[in-house]
């Protein structure tokens, strides 16, 4: 299956498919992610809430299009809740988890690395030194707001509890 | 030299963090299997490579490093602040020949990892 077809899609249906470069290479072939033309976003005074931002440290951008499958420990597994697709501001469209969605637990969001980076063309060994990427994390209290920012390249990749 | 190597920093602190278990796992029909658990030496890195070179083979690997039993054991850290727990790095040996450094820097609020030499 074409990597990108659920973040083309996923984009288009969010109204985005204009600015994000992945769903633009299906005419141009592989292209560089769009310019930055997005400022960041305040969260302050919402209520409880898990959000993620993916930021492409390789081009300087946000990391629009990614993949990522959103998933809450259930005894030694990994229970998937949801998989999204980051818009072209790098944020999925919606906050992960909202309000009494919110619970405490160990969490991982699976990002999708390597599709990622083959849908702009980026050429890099197969499979790649980074594939498919557990990030996970903690939530103690369901009241708090919660803002993951993931900092990536093909090479390696941070995050943190951001807000 | 091939084979995979770790390192575990304490980024809150700047310096190694010793007594940090980490979880050897290779991907096998499908599923993880634990190859081996080692602990890091003072220097925070282990007294033998988690692969060594001679055992060197393409694949999935995976590294699992209970972070949260470090931080939870120095003094000065609310359990509170535990942002990264375990974190979990995968990655893929793509040529056996290369060698395959990933050390994880660590904090309570955040973790970092990358292709290192």
């Amino acid at each position: 299956m074409d990597p990108s077809a659920l973040t083309r899609r996923s984009l288009v249906g969010a109204g985005l498919g204009a600015v994000a470069a992945p769903g633009a290479r299906a005419q141009a072939g592989p292209a560089p992610p769009s310019a930055l033309a997005t400022a960041p976003k305040s969260q302050a005074g919402l209520g409880p809430r898990l959000t993620l931002h993916a930021i492409d440290n390789f081009h300087g951008t946000p990391g629009a299009g990614m993949v990522c499958d959103l998933a809450i420990r259930e005894g030694d597994a990994y229970r998937t809740l949801k998989t999204v697709t980051t818009a072209a501001n790098g944020r999925p469209a919606e906050p992960l988890l909202v309000d009494e969605a919110l619970k405490v637990g160990q969490y991982e969001v699976l990002m999708h690395f390597e599709a990622y980076f083959a849908g702009f063309g980026v050429a890099l060994p197969r499979p790649n030194f980074l594939g498919l990427v557990p990030v996970r994390f903690v939530i103690r209290d369901a009241g708090q707001r919660y803002h993951l920012p993931v900092l990536f390249t093909p090479w390696g990749y941070s995050y943190y509890r951001g807000s | 030299m091939a084979g995979i190597t770790t390192h575990v920093l304490d980024a809150d602190r700047g310096r190694p963090a010793p007594g940090v278990r980490i979880d050897f796992s290779v991907r096998e029909g499908g599923a993880w299997r634990l190859v081996k658990s080692v602990v890091t030496n003072a220097d925070g890195r282990t007294d033998a490579p988690i692969l060594p070179a001679a055992e060197a083979k393409a694949g999935q690997y995976q590294l699992e490093f209970h972070i949260d039993a470090y931080l939870k054991a120095k003094p000065g850290v609310a359990e509170a602040d535990i942002f990264v727990d375990n974190p979990v790095v995968r990655f893929a040996v793509f040529d056996a020949a290369q060698h395959y450094h990933v050390p994880m820097l660590c904090a309570p609020g955040t973790c970092a990892t990358y292709r290192g030499s």
